[in-house]
C-alpha cells in the first residue's frame, strides 16, 4: 500500500516539536493536527488494524452484566464506568459463550481461536496479520505482562501461529520499543553510529594485535571477520535502504517502568504508537495469564488476583473488594488504550476509527468458569466495519468463533468457516440480530414440610456482602433467597442459569419471614438445558 | 607413578578399567613394534589419499617426543581397547598387540610431566558476560516482566536475549573455545552496552554513576554540568574496571583524546561512544586478552590475570575491589595473601556460582527442569541440591559429604521424603491469599532417615533420571567417572531379542548382558542401576515413604511383593541395597570418585578439556584430597593454586 501521508507525519514531528517528542505527549499531536497539515487522504484509504486486549480471569458478573436495556438504549454496569466515556466507539456484545464450564486453559485458547479444541490452527489475529500485514516492518505483536505459567502452558499464550503453536510474547515495554523504532540497522543514524564504532574498535584490535601471539591472532582474526561483515551489512543495507517516513530518532525511548502501572500504560503507549506509525498492524496484548497470580500491591490488594477471583469460595467482603479493585484497574487500561488510539490522527479520524479492538476475557464467572455471558466488547468503527454505540444481547449463546468469523470476513479474509463455526455473528454492522427477549412464563412457589419448589428467574444478588447469594424472583412474591454450599453452587452451575427461569428444588427454612433455599437437590431450566455439561479440559 | 592412581587415570582418557597389560606374555611397546601394528591393522585405511573417519595416521609421528598429538592417540588407544577397531571384517590383532598399543600410549602420555596449557583467549559465556556487566554497571540489565507465584520469567535481559553457549569440549559452556563470535552475538553486545550506557547516564538515576564519580549528583541532574574532569575520571575508572587491568597513561592519553575540548551534554554523548567501545573491545569480551605474555617459555601468570581465573573460577564474575586492589603491586601473588582471598571469596554469596553453574554443569542438574511442570515445584526441588552444594562448597565441608551426608536443605514440599526428621522444621506460614508458595529451604539435620543422606538420593536428582539404566550410566559417568559411550549402533533393541518370553526390566538386561558387546558396559551400569529400584520415578522410597509424598506427586506404580535392589559390581563386590552400595562408594570406590571431583574442578576452572600434560596435576591434588576428611575449601584452593592454574605457555613467535 502506497502512502503519501508521510512526510505530514515527519514535518509533524520535527516542526510542532523539535528534536525529541517524549511518548506520553504524542497524543498532543492531535490537538494541533489540522493546524499545519492539510489532509491528504484522496484515493487512499488509510490501512486497517486489529488490536485485542485480554483481561485475565472473568469477572464478578453482578458487578459486569447488563441487565435490561435495549440495543440503542442501555446504561452500563458498574464494571464498564472507567471506558463509559467511549459509549459511542463500543459495541457491547452479551451472551457470548460456549457452553458449560470452562477451564482456565480452554477459556484463553478459545479467546482468539473460535473454540477451545481448536488447537491445531492459527489463532484469528495471527489470520488476521496475514492478510493486513503488508510490507509493515513487524507482521504482529504479541505481548503480555506476566512471566510463563508452565504448570498450565496454555494459560499464557492467546496467540497461536499455524499449526496452533504457542507464540512467544514480550512484556518489556523498552524491549519492544528499541525493536520497533531502534534497531541498530534499520534506522540510519544508528548505521552511522555504528560504523564509527567499527572504526574504533578496528584500532583498538591494531593495538592488541601488535602485542598479541598466534593464539590470540587467531581469536582476533574471528573478531575482525565479525567486524568485516557487520560493515558489509551496514553497507549492503545503506545501499538498498528507502527514506524512512518517519524520523523514529524522534521518538524519546519511554523510562524504565517501575510498576505494573507504569509498564502496562507504556506498553498501550507503543501500541498505539506502533499501529500509527504502520510500524505494525496488528498486535494483541494480555493484561495477565488467565489464571493470574499477580498481586496488585500498587491499589493496595496483597491477594493473588487467582485466589480474589474465586470470589465465593473465598469470600469475604475485603476480598471482593479486592477483586473489584483489580477489574477497575483492567478496565481502566481498556479505556486507556481506546483514548489514546483516538488521540492519534489517521487522516480523517482518529487511529481507532481505523481499527478494530477487540476486549474480552476467556470465561465469564470467574469462580465458577462459567463460559457464558463472556465479556466481550468490540471498540473502533473498523473503516465501516462495526457500527458502534450499541449493546447486542443475543437470544441465545454464541460461540466466540461465531465472531471471529465474521471479524476475519471484515477484514477480507476469504472464508466461510472458522474453528467450530460456520454462522457469521448478525448485528455487528447494524445489520438485524436475533435478540434476547423475554419468553413469557409462569411463577410459583410450592411448599412442603422441609422442601420447596420454586419456578422462576434466578439472579444473583447484587449486594457485593452477600456475594453467595442468589434469588429466585416470583412474580407478585418477596423473592426466595437461595444460600448454598461451594458445592451446590458448583454442581448445579447456577452462574450459568442466572438470568434464565429454572425450577429449582431444595431444602426449606425460613429466617425473620424470609423464605430461604439451603441445599439445592434438583434444578430444571424452563427453556433451556438444565445441565450445561462439565467443565472440559 | 603410583599404582592406585591407575584407574582414575585410565577413567579420566576415556578407556575405563583394563587388566594390567603386562600380565600377559607382553610383546615391547617400541616405536618399531607400533610402527608394525599400524601397518598391519590401520594404514590400509587410514593413510594415503584417501583416508577414512578423517584419522591419518599420515600426520602424527610415532617416534617424536611431542605430546601435541595427544587426543589424536587417546582416540587411537581408546578405539583399540575397545575392539572397535580394526573392523569385524578385517584382521584382528591379538590381546597381546593390543595390549603393547595401549602400553605405548601411557607411556607416551600418561607419564609425562605436567606443564600448563597453551594460552588461548577466551569469549566470556553469557552468564559470565552477565555478571561482569552488573559488577561494572552496578546494576542488572533487566528484562521487565511481571513476577508472580508459580510463573517462570527470566529476569536478566542479557540471558533471555543471548543466544545459549553449548557446553565446550569440556562440557561446561565457560569453555567457548568451541563458539566463536557471531554477528548475532555482536549485534547483541552493540545492543546491550549502548542500554546499559543509557542507563548509567539516566537523569533520574545517577547512583551507579556517583559511584564512579564518588560524587553526589542530585537526582534529575543535567548533562549540562558535566565537566571534562569528571568525564576523564569516569572513563578512567571504566576503562579499568572493564579491561580488569590498568591501562598505561599513554594508553589512556590516546583513547581519551576525543573527550578533549568537549563539555555538557556533548561530553556525554561523546563519553557514551567511547564507552561503548570498550565494551565491544576484544580487551573487554575476552579473558586473557591483555595479559603480559612472553612467548617461548613456561611461565608464571601476572596477579591481574590470576585475579581473573580466580574471579571467573570461584564467582564466574570479574574481580572485586579488594581482589583487584591486591594486583597492581603483585600482593596477590604472595601464597598467604592468595590464600586469605580464595577462603574469603569462597564465603561471598557470589561462590553460589559454583553450585549453580559448575555443579549444575556438571552433574547436568538442569534435567531437573524438566521433570517438574509447575515452577512452584521445580523451584522447592531444584533448590535442594543446590542449597546442599553451596553449602559444602561454601561452608568448607568434606568432599565425600556429596555421597553421604547427615545434613540435607529442605522445605515443606520436598520434606516429605524425610518423614521423622521434618518434625523439627520450623513452620512456615504463607500469606493469605497466597495459593501456592515454595518455602525457603531450611537445613535440616537427618538422623532417623535411612537412605536419603547426600546428593544420590535427593527426589530431583532421581526424578531427572529415569529408570535404572538412565540412574545407573548417570552416576557411573557423573559421579564414578568412567566413561560408557554411545550403544552401537547395531545392537537389536531389547525387545526384540525377547520372542515371547514375559520378563522382568531385570530379566531382560540380564539376558541382554549375554551378549558380549553389551555386557561390556551393562556389567558397569545394570547393577548400580538397579540399587536405585526401591525410588520410583518421582524419587519417592517405595518401601517407606511414599504416602506421604504431596498429591500428585505419589507413583501410580504399584509395588508388588519386595523390591529387588541387590547387585555385585565387577570387582565382586556384593550390595543388598542402595545404602549398601554407597558404603562402597564411600569406601572402595573413594578414590575413583575423588578423582573424577578433581578432573571436573580443574577443568572446570581452566575452562578447558584436560590434556596429556594435566595428568600429572589431577594426580597431585587426588593425593591431596584422599587424606580423611579433606574438604571442598581445600580441593577450590589446591585447583587455583595448581600449576597449570597458575601459569602458562606461550608459543615462541614466528618469523612472517
Amino acid at each position: 500500500m502506497k502512502r503519501n501521508w508521510s512526510i505530514n507525519r515527519r514535518t509533524f514531528l520535527r516542526g510542532a516539536f523539535g528534536a525529541a517528542v517524549p511518548l506520553p505527549f504524542l497524543n498532543l499531536m492531535e490537538a494541533s493536527a489540522d493546524s499545519g497539515v492539510t489532509n491528504l487522504a484522496g484515493d487512499n484509504a488509510p490501512p486497517l488494524r486489529f488490536m485485542s486486549l485480554f483481561k485475565p480471569n472473568g469477572v464478578h458478573p453482578p458487578s459486569w452484566n447488563i441487565n435490561g436495556g435495549t440495543e440503542n438504549d442501555f446504561r452500563m454496569s458498574p464494571l464498564m464506568a472507567p471506558f463509559s466515556q467511549h459509549k459511542d466507539d463500543l459495541v457491547i456484545l452479551d451472551n457470548m459463550g460456549d457452553f458449560g464450564f470452562s477451564s482456565h486453559m480452554n477459556s484463553t485458547r478459545r479467546f482468539l481461536s473460535g473454540h477451545h479444541q481448536n488447537t491445531s490452527g492459527a489463532s484469528m489475529d495471527q489470520l488476521i496479520a496475514d492478510q493486513i500485514g503488508g510490507d509493515t516492518p513487524h507482521r504482529s505483536l504479541e505481548l503480555t505482562t506476566e512471566g510463563l505459567f508452565t504448570g498450565q502452558i496454555d494459560c499464557s499464550y492467546i496467540s497461536y501461529g499455524p499449526d496452533g503453536e504457542r507464540l512467544p510474547r514480550e512484556s518489556d515495554p523498552q524491549l519492544i520499543f528499541d525493536r520497533l523504532f531502534r534497531h541498530p540497522l534499520s534506522v540510519p543514524s544508528k548505521r552511522r553510529d555504528m560504523s564509527s564504532l567499527l572504526d574504533r574498535v578496528n584500532d583498538d584490535v591494531k593495538l592488541l594485535q601488535r602485542k598479541a601471539g598466534k593464539e590470540d591472532r587467531d581469536t582476533l582474526e574471528e573478531y575482525l571477520t565479525v567486524v568485516r561483515e557487520t560493515e558489509q551489512r551496514i553497507g549492503q543495507i545503506n545501499k538498498n535502504a528507502k527514506p524512512s517516513p518517519i524520523n523514529f530518532e524522534d521518538i524519546v525511548r519511554p523510562p524504565l517502568a517501575t510498576n505494573l502501572d507504569e509498564q502496562v500504560n507504556t506498553m498501550i503507549d507503543l501500541i498505539a504508537l506502533a499501529l500509527w506509525t504502520d510500524s505494525t498492524r496488528c498486535a494483541t496484548y494480555m493484561l495477565g495469564n488467565s489464571n493470574s497470580r499477580i498481586i496488585f500491591d500498587f491499589l493496595g490488594v496483597k491477594e493473588q488476583h487467582h485466589y480474589l477471583s474465586h470470589f465465593f469460595r473465598n469470600f469475604s467482603r475485603e476480598n471482593i473488594d479486592g477483586l473489584l479493585k483489580i477489574s477497575l484497574w483492567h478496565m481502566e487500561k481498556f479505556d486507556y488504550l481506546l483514548t489514546k488510539l483516538k488521540s492519534y490522527k489517521d487522516q480523517e479520524g482518529s487511529l481507532l476509527d481505523h481499527t478494530v479492538v477487540l476486549f474480552g476475557s476467556g470465561m465469564g464467572h470467574s469462580d465458577n468458569h462459567t463460559a457464558q455471558r463472556i465479556p466481550t466488547i468490540l471498540a473502533g468503527q473498523g473503516g465501516g466495519m462495526l457500527k458502534t454505540g450499541r449493546y447486542l444481547r443475543y437470544s441465545k449463546n454464541q460461540e466466540l468463533g461465531d465472531l471471529h468469523l465474521t471479524l476475519m470476513q471484515g477484514f477480507g479474509i476469504p472464508i466461510d468457516s472458522y474453528a467450530n463455526s460456520g454462522t457469521p455473528l448478525q448485528g455487528l454492522d447494524g445489520s438485524p440480530f436475533d435478540e434476547y427477549r423475554e419468553r413469557s412464563f409462569e411463577s410459583w412457589i410450592k411448599l412442603s414440610s422441609g422442601r420447596i419448589i420454586v419456578q422462576g428467574r434466578l439472579v444473583m444478588s447484587e449486594n457485593l456482602d452477600e456475594a453467595k447469594t442468589f434469588y429466585m424472583e416470583v412474580d407478585g412474591k418477596d423473592p426466595v433467597r437461595v444460600d448454598v454450599s461451594f458445592r451446590d453452587f458448583h454442581d448445579f452451575n447456577l452462574p450459568y442459569h442466572v438470568g434464565t427461569p429454572i425450577v429449582l428444588t431444595g431444602n426449606r427454612e425460613e429466617k425473620n419471614g424470609q423464605l430461604l433455599m439451603t441445599k439445592v437437590s434438583d434444578l430444571k431450566s424452563v427453556f433451556g438445558k438444565s445441565n450445561p455439561g462439565r467443565q472440559r479440559g | 607413578m603410583p599404582k592406585r592412581i591407575q584407574p582414575l587415570l585410565l577413567a579420566c582418557t576415556g578407556i575405563g578399567f583394563v587388566l594390567d597389560p603386562f600380565a600377559a606374555r607382553a610383546i615391547e611397546p617400541n616405536p618399531e613394534n607400533i610402527s608394525l601394528f599400524l601397518e598391519a591393522y590401520c594404514l590400509k585405511c587410514h593413510s594415503g589419499e584417501k583416508v577414512k573417519g578423517k584419522v591419518d595416521f599420515g600426520t602424527v609421528s610415532v617416534t617424536a617426543a611431542s605430546k601435541d598429538d595427544f587426543d589424536f592417540w587417546q582416540l587411537a588407544a581408546e578405539v583399540v581397547d575397545y575392539e572397535d577397531m580394526p573392523p569385524e571384517d578385517e584382521k584382528q590383532p591379538t590381546a597381546e598387540e593390543r595390549a603393547a598399543f595401549q602400553s605405548y600410549y601411557e607411556n607416551r602420555y600418561v607419564q609425562i610431566e605436567a606443564k600448563p596449557g597453551v594460552f588461548l583467549p577466551r569469549r566470556l559465556s553469557a552468564p559470565e558476560y552477565r555478571n561482569t556487566m552488573r559488577s561494572l554497571f552496578g546494576f542488572d540489565l533487566e528484562n521487565r516482566v511481571q513476577k508472580a507465584e508459580q510463573t517462570a520469567i527470566e529476569p536478566s535481559l542479557i540471558l533471555k536475549l543471548m543466544p545459549t553457549d553449548p557446553p565446550g569440549e569440556s562440557g561446561f559452556i565457560n569453555d567457548t573455545h568451541g563458539a566463536p563470535i557471531s554477528t548475532t552475538l555482536w549485534d547483541q553486545y552493540a545492543y546491550f552496552s549502548e542500554v546499559a550506557l543509557i542507563r548509567l547516564f539516566s537523569r533520574s538515576r545517577p547512583q551507579s554513576l556517583n559511584a564512579f564519580l564518588e560524587v553526589e549528583l542530585p537526582k534529575n541532574y543535567r548533562h549540562e554540568d558535566f565537566t571534562l574532569s569528571m568525564g576523564q575520571t569516569l572513563f578512567r575508572k571504566f576503562v579499568t574496571k572493564a579491561y580488569r587491568r590498568p591501562v598505561s597513561d599513554k594508553e589512556f592519553e590516546d583513547i581519551q583524546s576525543p573527550l578533549v575540548g568537549l563539555s555538557g551534554a556533548k561530553l556525554v554523548s561523546a563519553l557514551k561512544f567511547e564507552m561503548q567501545a570498550v565494551l565491544m573491545s576484544p580487551s573487554f569480551l575476552y579473558r586473557g586478552m591483555r595479559m603480559e605474555k612472553v612467548p617461548g617459555i613456561q611461565h608464571e601468570v601476572d596477579a591481574f590475570e590470576l585475579a581473573e581465573r580466580l574471579s571467573y573460577f570461584l564467582w564466574e564474575d570479574s574481580p572485586d575491589e579488594e581482589l583487584f586492589n591486591l594486583t597492581s603491586d603483585g600482593s596477590l601473588l604472595e601464597p598467604k595473601i592468595f590464600e586469605q582471598q580464595v577462603s574469603r571469596m569462597l564465603k561471598s554469596p557470589k561462590a553460589r556460582s559454583l553450585a549453580e553453574s559448575f555443579a549444575n554443569q556438571w552433574l547436568a542438574l538442569d534435567g531437573i527442569n524438566d521433570a517438574y511442570k509447575d515452577p512452584y515445584l521445580l523451584v522447592s526441588y531444584k533448590s535442594q541440591p543446590l542449597d546442599f552444594l553451596n553449602y559444602l562448597f561454601t561452608e568448607n565441608r568434606p568432599i565425600m559429604e556429596m555421597i553421604d551426608s547427615e545434613v540435607t536443605f529442605t522445605n515443606s514440599v520436598t520434606a516429605s521424603v524425610y518423614p521423622e526428621d521434618r518434625k523439627k522444621l520450623e513452620k512456615y506460614v504463607k500469606p493469605k491469599g497466597i495459593e501456592k508458595q515454595a518455602p525457603p529451604n531450611q537445613k535440616l539435620l537427618l538422623e532417623k532417615t535411612p537412605g536419603r543422606g547426600g546428593l544420590l538420593t535427593m527426589p530431583a536428582v532421581l526424578a531427572m533420571n529415569h529408570g535404572p539404566i538412565i540412574r545407573g550410566t548417570w552416576t557411573l559417568e557423573r559421579i564414578l567417572g568412567e566413561h560408557i559411550g554411545e550403544p552401537p549402533a547395531d545392537v537389536p533393541p531389547i525387545e526384540a531379542t525377547l520372542g515371547n518370553q514375559k520378563l522382568t526390566f531385570r530379566e531382560q538386561f540380564a539376558l541382554h548382558r549375554n551378549n558380549a558387546t553389551c555386557a561390556r558396559c551393562h556389567e558397569k551400569i545394570d547393577p548400580i542401576g538397579f540399587a536405585f529400584e526401591a525410588y520410583n520415578d518421582r524419587g519417592a522410597y517405595l518401601l517407606g515413604d511414599i504416602t506421604s509424598f504431596p498429591k500428585g506427586m505419589q507413583s501410580k506404580k504399584k509395588v508388588d511383593g519386595p523390591v529387588d535392589t541387590t547387585g555385585r559390581l565387577s570387582t565382586s563386590e556384593t550390595f543388598e541395597n542402595f545404602e549398601e552400595l554407597k558404603q562402597i562408594f564411600m569406601t572402595s570406590r573413594r578414590e575413583a570418585i575423588i578423582g573424577n571431583i578433581v578432573e571436573r574442578t580443574l577443568s572446570y576452572a581452566l575452562c578447558r578439556k584436560l590434556g596429556a600434560h594435566d595428568g600429572p596435576t589431577v594426580e597431585a591434588i587426588t593425593e591431596k584430597m584422599l587424606v580423611e576428611g579433606a574438604t571442598w575449601g581445600q580441593l577450590f584452593f589446591n585447583v587455583a593454586n595448581s600449576l597449570p592454574f597458575r601459569e602458562t605457555v606461550i608459543p615462541a613467535r614466528k618469523k612472517p
